[in-house]
């Protein structure tokens, strides 16, 4: 790889990074909207910064080093108590990353220098509050990385020895870190004796050599912390063993004197300690090397999904392989065949842990719009966050962003009352904004609820009625009713703001969700909140099945939603009276017959089979003909064709070539609740059941609206 | 190039010269290996070199362990720059991690 090619790779992963820590410097910066002063979410702020500017003076962002530099000032002041932190500088850190976002981007796309003008507005108020004059503050990043913690060093805390262990990972160079530069940033801090430890580095013939295998005991007189010790290798400290540990009393140091003045005189034998230290004879061995090291690979998603389709295949042909194998009498095919099934199963779920990321990072980045909203709109809001570590394929997440959004300004706008009928209500006057993510069989439920005014259904109900979505005399329950709320341009507003109104949001949710198969359920209660919950699959790639048949028709169930399969006779048919009801120890269960849902003309067997599921909406049993077994199962798109198709979320190419349609057992119950009552509603007084399972649905069902489209 | 080998009938040259650093820290280690392979002694010069980044001093280091090892004669062969001698300093390294030429 050239050297030019190498430092584009730096510079790319130096963005990847930075992105991450200013999602993380977001988040700290809006917990201490609540915990002012919170020392440790005021270091994480520095460190953070910290990070990007020193990261970003070695990878070439002098810009952005130099800009993040002043903020990383007024940090500083801050942590040694000099500056109290307040809604001025956290709006304008804010203001400030959103500016280092820009200057990242135009990095990456190659375009013109960032907004200078808004740059220097910020730098200016920020310099303002921290009493830094403009010449003191725009070093140039060289000078800047040359002596970044003198002002730590002269912090005036007691004068210590520290002894120092700084053993880099053995890729820290690749990366583009020289460790050499940081033992001069080291130097800035006070007197320091350096000794290089070569006893990790292998013989000529074994040696890598673009790894790192040296490493450092250090013996540094200072009068900064710890904290600032540390705040040295902040960049690499994820890559690297290092140990910070106090080597003499302060008591018996005085306390003054310039760090640059102070001779070395007793680091000779400090260093010897050191080395006797057990954890410098590993005997050229460093944690990195060992097997269960921990670590971590930035790899391009677009790989990850490369990988992902070629599994499918794999498991497509495996399941050829399977099905040969059962034809032909031949136990080493047999054998072959099982294993490969074993092998592939294992793949398949590594890989598809692979793609799972928990929803956190897509959470935590809307804590910065319900700031600026509240502001914006004069509310006092805030948001609290449930099940951030819950998991969801990749894939999915990319696409929870807008539809979320467009949820959380809504409500916002619309859902949170003003403070003053707030008050009028008895409300606490801080309103809340609950986002929350939960494990539901094959699918992760999303909610987003609000404590605001509720949902006034009869204006909804007039407005579509005035809009001609809906006939005035339309008999419409209020799950109907909170179902057009997700019509394209469907508006109650009375206003359209700046945030919300146009009607626009809620069809961008529903058309998104609807894109991922998934559901959206609205429940509110006027004066207490809403509450919208965004039912998803796990996964839009591969999952564990069960396939089932009816006839000669082939149909896969999602195992993560199936509990038992029980039989079902003539006999049980008759004593429940033609009901679509199963009794199960002692419970009665409403079914649902695949055979009439799909309209499969071919005779029953004598027993058939009920396979039980649960659902949102309770439990439910699926009458099928038998039961085949489990199946990996590559879920393939149906097309444009079948989008209006409610209850298959998909359909997989079996073992042998011909194709199953993938059950949504959710859309399947509620559509069945739905023919059941649109039946009712036709025939309310004959009415044998057409799809009974209605007429018997689980109790303790909340009143809500579900819209659910291919 | 920063990192050539010069061989004649008794000796093998390693010349460094600018920079050295993990750009040619792979070229380097091949003609190490070369050189002490051929049998001859090896001298190595540095008097052009400008700045040797860690991954350069352990090859050289690794070497001249293994020099040591097999007996090979390894050796600096001309003077050293101040600048780099500094650097070694501030690095930790009391000393050039190969040996002066006795002759």
């Amino acid at each position: 790889m050239s050297m030019a090619s190498n430092a584009d790779q730096f510079k790319q992963s130096f963005r990847e990074e930075a992105r991450e820590v200013l999602v993380d410097l977001e988040a700290a910066l809006l917990e201490l909207n609540n915990h002012a002063g919170d020392p440790e979410l005021v270091g994480r702020v520095f460190r953070g910064l910290h990070t990007i500017k020193g990261s970003g003076a070695m990878f070439g962002f002098e810009e952005l080093a130099a800009f993040t530099h002043n903020l990383e000032t007024a940090f500083d002041e801050v942590r040694n108590g000099r500056l109290a932190i307040g809604s001025e500088l956290i709006d304008l850190t804010l203001a400030a990353l959103d500016r280092i976002r820009a200057m990242l981007e135009e990095g990456a796309s190659g375009t013109a220098a960032a907004d200078e003008a808004a740059c220097t507005r910020i730098l200016t108020q920020v310099r303002r509050l921290t009493g830094v004059k403009a010449g003191t503050a725009e070093r140039r990043p060289g000078a800047e990385m040359a002596a970044p913690t003198v002002a730590l060093a002269a912090a005036g805390g007691p004068l210590r020895e520290w002894s120092i262990r700084f053993a880099p990972g053995p890729d820290l160079m690749l990366n583009g870190t020289d460790p050499l530069l940081l033992l001069g940033e080291l130097k800035q801090l006070g007197g320091l004796s350096v000794k290089a430890s070569m006893a990790a580095v292998p013989p000529l013939a074994e040696l890598d050599p673009e790894r790192c295998y040296v490493a450092w005991e250090m013996v540094l007189l200072t009068e900064a912390g710890p904290d600032a010790i540390r705040d040295v290798f902040i960049f690499v400290e994820d890559h690297c063993e290092l140990t910070i540990e106090p080597l003499i009393d302060p008591a018996l140091k005085p306390a003054s004197g310039a760090a640059s003045d102070f001779a070395l005189a007793p680091t000779a034998d400090l260093i010897a300690r050191a080395l006797d230290d057990p954890r410098s004879q590993g005997g050229g061995r460093r944690t990195y090397d060992r097997p269960d090291s921990a670590s971590s690979l930035r790899v391009p998603a677009a790989k990850l999904d490369q990988f992902v389709d070629l599994v499918g295949e794999l498991v497509t042909v495996q399941a050829r392989l399977s099905e040969l194998a059962a034809r032909r009498d031949d136990p080493e095919i047999a054998e072959v065949s099982e294993e490969i099934e074993r092998l592939t199963s294992s793949l398949r779920e590594n890989s598809m842990n692979i793609r799972m990321l928990p929803i956190r990072g897509t959470f935590e980045k809307f804590r910065r719009l319900v700031h600026d909203l509240a502001r914006d709109l004069g509310k006092d809001v805030e948001l609290t966050i449930e099940g951030a570590d819950t998991e969801l394929d990749k894939t999915v997440i990319d696409q929870l962003g807008d539809p979320l959004m467009h949820l959380i300004r809504n409500s916002m706008d619309h859902g949170i009352e003003p403070a003053e009928l707030r008050a009028a209500r008895g409300k606490r006057s801080t309103a809340t904004i609950h986002l929350s993510a939960r494990h539901s069989g094959a699918s992760v439920l999303i909610g987003v609820s609000d404590d605001g005014g509720g949902i006034d259904a009869e204006a909804v109900r007039s407005r579509a009625v005035e809009k001609g979505l809906v006939d005035a005399d339309a008999q419409l329950n209020e799950a109907e009713i909170f179902a057009l709320l997700f019509q394209p341009g469907f508006s109650t507003a009375k206003q359209v703001t700046d945030v919300s109104g146009r009607g626009v949001g809620m069809d961008v949710v529903r058309q998104r969700v609807d894109s991922l198969r998934g559901a959206i359920d609205v429940a509110s209660k006027p004066g207490a909140g809403t509450s919208v919950t965004l039912r998803l699959p796990l996964t839009l790639a591969i999952i564990d099945g069960l396939l089932v048949s009816v006839g000669d028709a082939c149909f896969v169930l999602p195992l993560a939603n199936t509990l038992e399969c029980i039989e079902l006779t003539s006999a049980d048919i008759e004593r429940a009276n033609g009901k679509h009801v199963a009794d199960v120890r002692g419970v009665v269960v409403p079914y649902i017959r695949l055979r009439e849902h799909f309209n499969i003309r071919t005779p029953r067997p004598e027993i058939e089979q009920i396979m039980l599921v649960e659902t949102e909406g309770g439990r439910y049993g699926f009458v099928v003909d038998r039961v085949l077994g489990n199946c990996q199962t590559v879920i393939k798109n149906l097309g444009r064709f079948y989008r209006h198709v409610q209850v298959v979320s998909g359909a997989t190419i079996l073992g042998n070539g011909t194709v199953a349609l993938i059950l949504d057992p959710e859309r399947l119950a509620s559509d069945a609740v739905r023919l059941g009552r649109q039946g009712r509603r036709a025939h309310p007084a004959a009415h044998p059941a057409a799809h009974p399972a209605v007429g018997a649905a689980p109790g303790g069902r909340r009143e809500s609206a579900r819209t659910n489209a291919i | 190039m920063p990192v050539t080998l010069e061989e004649n009938d008794a000796l093998s040259r390693i010349r460094l010269e600018g920079a050295i650093d993990i750009g040619c820290a792979a070229e380097l280690k091949t003609l190490l290996v070369q050189a002490l392979n051929s049998g001859k002694e090896v001298r190595l010069a540095i008097d052009g070199a400008t700045h040797l980044d860690v991954t350069a001093i352990q090859l050289l280091w690794a070497a001249g362990q293994a020099a040591a090892r097999s007996g090979a004669g390894f050796a600096l062969g001309g003077p050293m720059p101040e600048g780099i001698a500094a650097d070694l300093r501030e690095a930790g390294f009391d000393r050039f991690p190969v040996p002066e030429c006795a002759t």
